[in-house]
């Protein structure tokens, strides 16, 4: 699903120029659980936002789906990531003026499903996620965990067929943490692939393959059984 | 989509009350300001303009040089109307126009009314239509006349009044031919009512042949594809080919320019009311930008907020496309409010913004044209305030913005600096501009007009006044109304009559020179308190010979350059005139123009005004009272009307007046504008840096130091704003006093008041926020976060 080749990106302020990812090569097969560590600043999160399209490569080849997308324009990129990839953040990232409703609701709308398609399946998301019961409350309203459960929801509503986790429990305590990991692991036995950064070992256990990162290079990949 | 918009437009209002009413205030404000404008600058442009024939209407005019300069006016001889209409068949209708003012009487009623004179086509020419009557016949007969409604209802309670029958100047019995509707506000005419032309020639000695004498406006519709320049070409030498008057060409001067542009520099067109108009025009827009500007402002300063949810959107899909279209959205619906609120604003302000203006302006409500525009207004606003921070919004990287190292609200950032500028460069210059207006008023207010204006009061002679005039003088002074009593051919503050036939021992024979006219009776110095600087006043009792004696003025003096003035000789024609007296110089017309040259005559002439200086030992109620029993016994007929002359005096300043009370209003609103974002911008910046204000605090920084520190960017923004308005009102402030010759010189002093005012302004406003920030318990903000 994900092919990547001896890709480059770079920071240039003033003085410094950082090399986040220097010639990184990697490739995410459909349906596999990938886990990405390393240690801070190794170019993790650079490389979950190159591979979510957020953000361009300066060097190096991206075919995703058998597509080359490395220098599609910035339209292009929204075109496809909107039908294909579901986001998972560290700090959540929810609309504080919208319900969890409508915040699930979000990406149905900017891919232009119809009202009452909109409400079957953000109900049905919500249920299992098993927050129905919050459905008109504020993202201010609700725990952590909780949070983090309207953020899936809002990543899988699309029914994406890859979902990027930064760091999906850091913010959140082990048990809340753990549910997380359960739902991703369901997520991913449906057949959706699943890329998360993480510093948990605990956590990257759940997953099939680690992938080790260090100064934007690949160190090591380790093989679950 | 949209729902989804509307819904997260509307809970951000509802969150963000303070913002969203300095939004909505701000924006209101600007655009009622732009609308007030604007429905007088369609006022203005829309003067005369309803006449069906309105494409074929001229009013006709001279050229000719005077002075060594070519002059263009509107008056012209009476006899031109029937040459046109004989002699020129690109003539198809034509009709003269005179002021007149008669007394009308119905039973006991008595009212003097204003009114015109004029010939059968006017009510055809024009498209003042008859309620009853025939447009066609109503000025056919000598003793018709055609009422408006309003006098119609005046003089007989109805509109209803064909065929009734009129007294009028107690001499004629006129029949009512014609009831028309009442004139609209946006006619350069202000009749009451019409009468023949054949009326006015038979009180007036027949027909006037006289193309000498310039008197009468003369009007013309020109057949279907004339043009004017043909039309003027041809027209030229009218004056020349039927008269002894050799040096005036006519021309034709068409009716889409009669309000706005008929001002005439070297006899060509070079603007007029225009100037006015686009200047304030110009002011409209600036509100309307400045109270778009705020929106920008407190749009992009809240963008840290906003940065998030922008960021969410773009990842889980939204295009820019449709974030430009969810922000435009909330800047058009905030615009919409504002439009109901600038709505109120305005039906709540038009009645003393009509009083100021002396129009009457309505808003018309019934009107499809008027929601379209009004729809169109708003949506323009509303566009125009959201397309910076909608594409500033919708271009932030969802990378940065959720990885938290979006911070650009902290600095106050550079377009939103120019902006700030911008708006207090605007702001300023109107304050400079209005302090110059004012102080230009006050020079030429407190300019020595050369006699005394107190205490004088001056009645028009009407009906039997100028037959009892002897009667009437003797005893106003003998009933102790008056000290001093002379009769004038026109008021003290007005130049009625001008003419450049005299001549005198020395003079160029070449040049034509214009002098203002006054006849006086005796007294005159006397009465006025007016000086007499050599020779004595025209004194008819003493001296019978006085009837061919003048009065100068010193300006006369100067160019007649007599060493002894008193007893030289003046010719008029070949009327022999003496110089007896030489007076101060007066101020006749404008007080912004050099006193220009006069000769005063002697009683032998035209009389219309009555002037008499009130015993100033009695209160003014006293002398009124007095005089109103004189008047009324020599005049029984006429109600008693009196003038003073310092007040018709004060009539001179109402333009300044006018543009110096809608400058100060335009600037204070500007100013209020800029200051309420201001005080957004300042709301937000000690909102986002309430944690640095902690943390500053817990380290010990003072309340002073942090206001200070908070105020001090704002304040540099308005001395830059300073910096750049200072030329820009100068310049511009010095081109309008180059109007007029009797002005001030641009003193430092305004712009020091200007920069103070501004300053304080500004710094109330900005630290209202900063001391409120400072004095926040930092145990309390750095806990929030
Ligand atoms: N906008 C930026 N400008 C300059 N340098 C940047 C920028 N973003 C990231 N970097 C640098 O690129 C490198 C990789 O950053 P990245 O955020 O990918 O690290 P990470 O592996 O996700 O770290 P962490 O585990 O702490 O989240 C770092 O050295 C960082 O300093
Ligand atoms: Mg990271």
């Amino acid at each position: 699903m994900i092919k990547i080749t001896e890709l480059e990106k770079f920071y240039r302020t003033e003085e410094v120029e950082t090399i986040a990812l220097n010639k990184l090569s990697m490739h995410v097969d459909t349906g596999e659980f990938v886990a990405i560590m390393g240690p801070s600043g190794c170019g993790k999160s650079t490389l979950l936002n190159i591979l979510g399209m957020l953000d361009d490569p300066d060097e190096g080849s991206y075919v995703f789906n058998g597509i080359e997308v490395a220098h599609f324009n910035e339209r292009k990129r929204a075109d496809l990531r909107k039908h294909n990839i579901g986001f998972v953040f560290q700090s959540f990232n929810l609309i504080d003026e919208l319900t969890v409703f409508e915040n699930v609701e979000l990406p149905l709308i900017y891919t232009g499903v119809s009202a009452s398609e909109r409400v079957k399946r953000v109900e049905e998301v919500l249920d299992k996620m098993q927050i129905m019961h919050r459905r008109n409350h504020y993202p201010q309203q609700l725990s952590g965990g909780q949070q983090q459960r309207v953020a899936i929801a809002r990543a899988v509503v699309n029914k994406p067929k890859l979902i990027l986790a930064d760091e999906p429990t850091g913010n959140l305590d082990s048990s809340n943490g753990n549910d997380v990991m359960e739902l991703l692991t369901d997520l991913n036995e449906q057949g959706t692939t699943i890329i998360m950064v993480t510093h948990s070992e605990h956590d990257a256990r759940y997953s099939h393959r680690i992938i080790r990162l260090l100064d934007g290079q690949t160190v090591m990949e380790n093989i679950m059984v | 989509m949209f729902k989804n918009y509307l819904k997260i437009t509307w809970r951000n209002l509802l969150k963000n009350k303070s913002f969203t009413i300095i939004n909505i205030a701000g924006l209101a404000v600007g655009m009622a300001s732009a609308a007030l404008i604007l429905f007088w600058v369609q006022n203005e442009a829309s003067y005369d303009q309803f006449h069906e024939k309105k494409d074929r209407l001229y009013q006709m005019y001279n050229r000719s040089k005077i002075e060594g300069e070519i002059w263009a006016w509107g008056n012209t001889p009476k006899p031109m109307m029937a040459a046109l209409k004989q002699n020129y068949p690109q003539v198809e209708q034509a009709a003269r126009i005179l002021r007149a003012n008669f007394l009308f009487t119905i039973g006991d009623k008595h009212l003097t009314l204003p009114g015109s004179f004029t010939d059968p086509d006017f009510l055809t020419m024009f498209s003042f239509p008859l309620i009853h009557g025939n447009p066609k016949t109503a000025l056919n007969d000598m003793k018709s006349i055609v009422l408006t409604e309003k006098t119609a209802i005046k003089l007989f309670g109805n509109t209803n009044a064909l065929g009734k029958t009129v007294k009028i100047d107690s001499v004629d019995y006129f029949t009512v031919s014609g009831v028309m509707k009442d004139l609209p506000n946006n006619t350069r005419f202000g009749f009451e009512y019409l009468m023949t032309w054949k009326y006015w020639e038979k009180t007036n000695g027949g027909v006037d042949k006289n193309w000498g004498n310039n008197s009468v406006a003369t009007y013309v519709v020109l057949r279907p594809g004339v043009t004017e320049t043909y039309f003027d070409k041809q027209v030229k030498n009218i004056t020349r080919s039927q008269s002894e008057v050799k040096d005036i060409d006519v021309f034709a001067h068409p009716a889409s320019k009669w309000r706005l542009y008929s001002k005439f520099e070297n006899g060509q067109i070079v603007g007029g009311r225009i100037t006015t108009i686009k200047l304030f025009s110009i002011i409209a827009v600036f509100i309307l930008l400045i109270a778009c500007i705020n929106f920008m402002n407190l749009s992009t300063a809240r963008s840290e907020k906003r940065a998030k949810e922008v960021g969410i959107r773009k990842v889980v899909g939204a295009g820019k496309g449709s974030l430009i279209a969810q922000f435009m959205g909330e800047s058009v619906m905030i615009a919409l409010l504002a439009g109901i609120v600038a709505l109120i604003i305005v039906y709540i302000f038009l009645p003393p913004f009509n009083t100021l203006t002396e129009k009457q302006l309505f808003i018309p409500f019934a009107s499809p044209v008027f929601w379209l525009i009004v729809v169109t207004f708003i949506l323009f606003t509303g566009v125009l305030s959201g397309s910076y921070p909608a594409l500033y919004l919708s271009s932030f990287a969802p990378v940065k913005v959720l990885k938290g190292t979006f911070k650009a609200a902290n600095a106050v950032f550079s377009p939103r600096k120019i902006l700030v500028v911008t708006q207090f460069t605007f702001a300023i210059v109107l304050i400079i501009s209005t302090i110059i207006v004012r102080e230009q008023l006050d020079y030429a207010q407190n300019r020595d007009v050369g006699y005394k204006k107190n205490n004088l009061a001056y009645t028009f002679m009407q009906g039997n006044i100028e037959k009892n005039y002897q009667l009437i003088r003797n005893e106003l002074l003998t009933s102790g109304a008056a000290s001093a009593v002379t009769k004038t051919s026109a008021p003290m503050t007005e130049g009625w009559s001008d003419s450049w036939g005299f001549s005198w021992q020395g003079k160029d024979p070449n040049t034509k020179i214009d002098f203002n006219m006054f006849n006086v009776d005796g007294d005159f110095s006397k009465t006025m308190n007016l000086k007499i600087i050599d020779g004595r006043d025209i004194d008819i009792k003493n001296y019978p010979s006085d009837s061919s004696a003048i009065l100068i003025n010193q300006a006369s003096l100067k160019l007649m350059k007599f060493k002894n003035p008193i007893g030289q000789t003046v010719m008029n024609g070949d009327r022999k005139l003496t110089i007896v007296g030489v007076v101060k110089d007066f101020i006749l017309q404008s007080p912004y123009e050099p006193v220009k040259q006069m000769i005063i005559q002697g009683p032998s002439a035209w009389f219309n005004v009555i002037h008499y200086k009130l015993n100033e030992k009695n209160t003014t109620a006293e002398n009124l009272k007095l005089a109103e029993a004189v008047f009324k016994k020599y005049n029984s007929e006429y109600p008693f009307e009196y003038h003073f002359v310092d007040e018709e005096y004060n009539k001179k300043f109402a333009d300044e007046q006018r543009v110096g009370t809608l400058a100060s209003l335009f600037a204070g609103l500007t100013i209020f504008i800029s200051c309420l974002g201001l005080f957004g911008l300042a709301t937000y910046m000690a909102q986002n840096r309430i944690k640095e204000i902690g943390v500053r605090k817990v380290l010990g920084a003072s309340v002073l130091g942090v206001t200070t520190m908070l105020s001090k960017d704002f304040l540099k923004l308005v001395g830059i704003a300073f910096l750049v308005a200072t030329p820009i009102a100068w310049y511009s402030m010095e081109h309008w006093l180059q109007t007029y010759s009797y002005r001030v010189n641009i003193s430092v002093w305004v712009f020091a008041i200007a920069a103070f005012v501004t300053t304080l302004l500004s710094i109330v406003t900005v630290s209202f926020q900063a001391v409120k920030a400072a004095l926040a318990n930092p145990v309390k903000s750095l806990r929030s976060e």
